[in-house]
């Protein structure tokens, strides 16, 4: 049975490329699990003693997971160069178009909130965001999905189970457990390793029909992505930054080479419309208005309210709510959006 | 050869009866004045002894004394003139005794006529109570009307006093009170824009709470504050006479009518023109003038901080207590305080049009120098921007606003105070939903507020529920309240 043999072959955790190079000796997926099987393939022992694991104990440890064969992988991802055979998935996977929000592990604050907005900004035109789960700008744009309430999937270069780093479970969870889900190539269990996270970066960038790049050095894990995406077709906007910051100068080297720059959190918007087509029915409507307003920099509550053109008292109550929360602080009579916990 | 009539005097702000005995002795021109007058008084001799000449009244030629009583009552001004001048006749046996039993007020003119005195009101109080009529100075008749069942009789000179202390009671007039047209109040309608602003003044307006609001220069603060007695409920007839009664202890005539005094003393104002004060007898200062109504602090960090720290007790208490050696006296100080003050020295931090020219260190000192605790008693503390635009349309009109606004202040008379005044327990028994109380304590917890804080948002919170027509306070008042509180 090939979804045996799959699984048998995904629970081995190898470089996608060295699957690919099995694959092509062999013929299948089939036949590389019985050359494994019969002794006659050259893999190392601790492979060969994963693949010769039975199917049924996999699919028994596996109960609250899902595992998608090629065939059923989402089209933006089959689609692409080197797709992955199989992905294990915790959740569900949302409805709506993905965009990708990747940057900086080491990212500034002016980043961090960005990341924060753009997630929310995209999941309140109902957009489904991708990212990786890592610390900076990924987890920053997973926690913005979130709180605006919308849906993201989660890539990681770990297995599903293996949280990297561990201060995000909690918000990893909380994606899953709001319709979102968390994908990986590795099988459950398996140890984040350097060398994992490029291999999850290609399914950021083949799983997403846009992706945007919010802070990246000049050679970083972020621009490699983003390389990757242009290559596969994908449209690429990036955030702009001062031409002396080593944060933004991978961002700045993508605009040169064709980037489309991001000037505002509402032009990006648009441009991404025209790209994904236009926004879907339910969640533009639960768009908030006062997330388009309130950023990094302090606004007066009362051009906030002037902005808004709502009662000032509606207004005061719900931003005095968003503050109880955390969201967002207000001081001096000014608004703004609140501090993410410093990501260590 | 004795006579005496009553006059009045405030003593604080309360009228006090004092009476003028006046008694003509052995042949001997001489005239004495006794019973702590002060110069201005003493002064009333030669202006009595002028004017009863003026008016073809012999000065007898005797040894006169007067003395006016109780001694120990400070006495100053020229109110008792018109008394003494009377009690004279009385006592020579110029005028019929008859017309010692009034109460009299007002300063003689060297020609005989009879100048307006404050005393008006004071003299009709004291009148009322002794139920006898008053007469007071023509200009002065409008005050003393105020005051319910007083029989008043306005007169232009010392004869017609006579006469009308004589004469049948003075005609019931339709109008009780404001004769003078008080000047149109400014209206809100004048104000654009500022929504958040205009939310801030109404929640004062209902609840009584001090205000302070941080703008730029010209952005319409001062406007804005100068609408806050066009929203207030009228002053009732008691209170009328109350806010009539502190005027006249400052030397002034209440012209306002039933709108609610509104006073704006500049920063370099004295501790004692502000709080009262002065070296013989003690003068209401803007505090008391203001008391009913609004007390409007501009340029608030530009008062010295001691005129401040000052203003804080009385604003607390609602009353000023000013003594002096031997003896007190306490001046209502029940006024909304509303103030004013530029974010930053040169004023356009945060401006959208004007760009800061100011250090930080130096935001920093001005800043502190409102800090503290007089800040903490501002239960509203809003930033205001410039207008945005002032080509909209006119905001909502004064009037519509105080029909909310007298609606929620009527609650007050259940309550037994305005809803800045409210007892935690008082707040407690009118209902706190568990969100809201919960909300309350997170905010305490993490320092969003202090201690006082707590009451004070717990009050605005109260206002806001009341605006809504809720019955008790929800998550989403607290929530404004707080979001109301973030100014510096």
């Amino acid at each position: 049975m090939s979804g045996d043999a799959y699984l048998r072959l995904a629970h081995a955790a190898m470089a996608p490329d060295r699957v690919e190079r099995l694959i092509a000796t062999h013929g299948d997926v089939t036949r590389v699990v019985e050359w494994v099987l019969s002794g006659r393939s050259s893999v190392s022992e601790s492979i060969a003693e994963s693949i010769r694991v039975e199917a049924s104990r996999r699919r028994a440890d596996l109960a609250a997971m899902d595992v998608v064969f090629d065939t059923d992988l989402p089209d933006e991802l089959r689609g692409g160069p080197d797709p992955p055979r199989w992905l294990f998935r915790k959740g569900a996977v949302p409805e709506g178009p993905p965009v990708a929000v990747i940057g900086s592990r080491r990212a500034t604050a002016y980043g961090l909130s960005l990341a924060r907005r753009i997630g929310m900004e995209l999941a309140l035109t109902g957009r489904v965001v991708v990212s990786g789960l890592a610390r900076g700008v990924d987890a920053a744009a997973h926690r913005g999905i979130v709180e605006a309430g919308g849906q993201g999937i989660a890539v990681l270069g770990s297995g599903i189970d293996v949280w990297y780093p561990r201060q995000n479970r909690a918000l990893g969870e909380q994606m899953i457990a709001t319709g979102g889900c968390v994908i990986s190539e590795f099988p459950p269990g398996t140890a984040p390793e350097a060398w994992r996270f490029p291999c999850r970066n290609r399914i950021i960038a083949g799983l997403s029909r846009v992706v945007v790049v919010v802070e990246a050095a000049a050679r970083s894990g972020a621009l490699i992505t983003a390389r990757q995406a242009l290559e596969m077709g994908r449209d690429v906007f990036a955030v702009p930054g001062d031409i002396d910051r080593p944060t933004s100068a991978g961002c700045n080297l993508l605009i040169r080479d064709g980037a489309f720059p991001v000037t505002s959190i509402e032009e990006m918007s648009d441009a991404i419309d025209s790209v994904v087509g236009p926004r879907s029915g339910g969640a533009v409507q639960a768009r908030e208005p006062l997330w388009g307003l309130v950023g990094d920099v302090p606004v007066t509550l009362d051009a906030l309210v002037t902005a808004l053109g709502r009662p000032p008292g509606e207004v005061l109550a719900e931003l005095s709510l968003h503050e109880a929360r955390g969201e967002v602080i207000i001081e001096d009579g000014t608004v703004r959006l609140g501090r993410l916990v410093a990501q260590a | 050869m004795f006579a005496s009539v009553m006059s009045a005097a405030l003593v604080g702000v309360e009228p006090q009866p004092v009476r003028v005995e006046a008694h003509i002795g052995r042949p001997k021109e001489t005239f004495s004045l006794v019973g702590l007058p002060d110069t201005s008084v003493r002064e009333s001799k030669d202006r009595v002894r002028a004017a009863l000449a003026s008016s073809s009244f012999p000065f007898p030629n005797r040894r006169v004394t007067v003395n006016l009583a109780p001694a120990d009552l400070p006495k100053g001004g020229s109110a008792f003139d018109l008394a003494i001048a009377m009690g004279v006749l009385a006592a020579a046996g110029s005028i019929p005794a008859a017309a010692t039993r009034v109460v009299a007020v007002g300063e003689l003119a060297l020609d005989g006529s009879v100048r307006a005195v404050p005393g008006g009101l004071a003299a009709a109080v004291v009148a009322a109570r002794a139920g006898v009529p008053c007469v007071v100075p023509a200009a002065a008749a409008a005050e003393a009307r105020l005051v319910r069942d007083a029989d008043v009789r306005p007169v232009r000179n010392l004869s017609e006093a006579v006469v009308a202390a004589l004469g049948p009671p003075a005609a019931a007039l339709d109008h009780p009170f404001s004769p003078t047209r008080p000047a149109p109040l400014a209206d809100l309608a004048d104000v654009q824009d500022q929504m958040l602003a205009r939310r801030a003044l109404e929640i004062a307006a209902a609840g009584g709470h001090h205000l302070l609001m941080i703008g730029p220069p010209g952005c319409g603060k001062t406007m804005l504050a100068r609408r806050l007695p066009g929203i207030l409920p009228p002053l009732d007839g008691d209170e009328v006479v109350e806010v009539a009664t502190a005027w006249s202890a400052a030397d002034r005539v209440w012209e306002g009518g039933s709108a609610r005094p509104f006073r704006a003393p500049h920063h370099s104002a004295s501790v004692a023109s502000v709080l009262g004060g002065g070296s013989g007898r003690i003068v209401p200062g803007e505090v008391t003038l203001a008391s009913g109504g609004v007390l409007f602090l501009d340029e608030l960090a530009e008062f010295p901080p001691h005129l401040l720290d000052s203003l804080r007790q009385p604003l607390e208490d609602g009353e000023v207590r000013l003594a002096r050696r031997g003896w007190s006296v306490v001046f209502p100080a029940a006024a909304q305080l509303v103030a004013a003050a530029n974010p930053c020295p040169c004023g356009h931090l945060g401006d959208r049009v004007v760009s800061c020219t100011c250090t930080e260190g130096g935001t920093a000192r001005y800043r502190r120098r409102m800090s503290g605790p007089l800040l903490d008693r501002f239960d509203l503390r809003v930033v205001v921007g410039r207008p945005h635009s002032l080509q909209g349309p006119p905001g909502e009109s004064s009037a519509s606003v105080r029909e909310r606004v007298v609606r929620v202040r009527g609650f007050a008379g259940d309550r037994g105070a305005v809803n800045a005044r409210l007892t935690g327990r008082t707040i407690d028994e009118l209902g706190v939903e568990p969100e809201a109380a919960a909300m309350l304590a997170a905010a305490l917890a993490s320092g969003r507020i202090t201690g006082r804080g707590f009451d004070r948002v717990r009050r605005v919170a109260r206002t806001i529920a009341d605006l809504d027509g809720a019955a008790s306070i929800g998550e989403a008042h607290v929530a404004e309240g707080l979001a109301l509180r973030s100014g510096p």
